[in-house]
């Protein structure tokens, strides 16, 4: 009982924090109720360092889709969760994408939305796939996307429960638990190159692509120098794949 | 009888006449604007224009009307062109918001970017429910 991890939402570990200061990075804020864990490189040497020893770099996954957020680019139009729908047949009382919303303030003391989009975080560990009884959903060996395989799903939701990112619904129709698959069905195995929410996006908040290829646009916007890339519920251990930044 | 009764409604009609000649001269003075905030829906929900707001600034009706808006509601969306690639040439909003008169168009995107959570809010319509858990 000892060795349980602290349930304190702002926790980041002794052994994270020495990591992350070694490699001469701040930690610039655990926001949000301390479940997102900022961090600013200095160097896109750094910032490459900081997602090898997270286990980032390096996967087996070829391609390794994930997906970058520029977070305050969002105006909340809502374009990207109307192509979700329509792609993957989500109906009303399920999502398989959707926008949060929390109020912020300026210097000027206006205050306005800040408007997060958030779906499946196809993590590395995914802890939905850990507790799945029946191996209904399981992370595909080649593309790392999370995916669930229908037939054998009973329903038993344990694995909305273990989702620290509320990304799984009960789908009635399908009598099973539905959730983003990178629309792999739908478009990536026909040859789109984009996810539905990706290509519908007017303002390029959510751009999508290949974290083991270089010269893709997502390897390119988290390796910044000076610039913070974050990731929601870093605690939980599950090492999500959708990276959060401000453009 | 005849000419007396026509001579009540004639005074009648006049007293309509100047109340409402009298209100229209104060309406001017103080509120012949919307009074409501301007919601776009196109090309993306939702926009907000507070006129109040930037007649509080300094500005007045001549300042954007009718160029670079029509008085009329709704006419700058009909147009292909009103989106943000044309106010980052100094169209519609625009015309001020270039980061000199007032802030950048391609800044502070919520400010005016209220989204559908902000339409349905000012709509008083409520998220439609999905599966809480």
């Amino acid at each position: 009982m000892k060795e349980q991890r602290s349930t304190k939402p702002d926790y980041v570990t002794d052994e994270e924090r020495r990591a992350f200061l070694k490699l001469g990075l701040k930690i610039t804020g655990v926001m949000a109720g301390g479940t997102v864990l900022s961090l600013m490189p200095l160097s896109e040497q750094e910032a490459g360092a900081v997602l090898k020893l997270e286990g980032y770099e390096n996967t087996k996954y070829k391609p390794h889709y994930c997906m970058v957020i520029r977070q305050n680019d969002c105006v909340d139009c809502e374009k990207c969760k109307e192509a979700c729908i329509k792609t993957n047949h989500v109906p009303e009382y399920g999502f398989r994408t959707t926008i949060l919303e929390k109020t912020a303030t300026d210097d000027d003391g206006n205050t306005f939305p800040v408007f997060m989009p958030v779906l499946c975080n196809h993590c590395l560990n995914p802890p939905c796939v850990r507790v799945c009884p029946t191996k209904a959903t399981t992370k595909d060996p080649k593309t790392g996307i999370v995916v669930m395989h229908v037939e054998k799903c009973i329903g038993c939701k344990t694995c909305m429960a273990a989702c620290p990112y509320n990304a799984r619904y009960y789908n009635e129709e399908k009598k099973a638990i539905d959730k983003c698959n990178f629309c792999w069905d739908t478009r990536l195995s026909k040859g789109e190159k984009l996810t539905a929410c990706a290509a519908a996006c007017p303002a390029h908040v959510r751009v999508f692509g290949d974290l083991s290829d270089r010269n893709s646009e997502v390897w390119k916007l988290i390796h910044q120098p000076n610039k913070a890339v974050w990731v929601l519920r870093p605690e939980t251990g599950a090492k999500p794949c959708i990276f959060y930044m401000n453009d | 009888m005849f000419r007396k009764g026509f001579f009540y409604i004639l005074m009648g009609l006049v007293a309509v006449a100047m109340f409402l000649s009298a209100a229209q001269v104060m309406g001017q003075e103080d509120e012949d604007y919307p009074q409501e905030p301007i919601i776009f829906t196109k090309p993306v929900k939702a926009v907000i224009f507070d006129h109040k707001y930037h007649i509080e600034q300094g500005l007045d009706c001549d300042s954007c009307h009718d160029d670079p808006f029509e008085m009329a509601a709704g006419t700058a969306e009909q147009n292909d062109d009103f989106n943000m690639k044309s106010l980052y040439q100094g169209k519609y909003c625009g015309t001020c918001h270039d980061g000199e008169s007032a802030f950048a168009s391609n800044t502070r995107c919520t400010l005016c970017h209220i989204g559908v959570k902000g339409y349905d809010k000012m709509m008083g319509t409520s998220e439609k429910g999905h599966g809480e858990h």
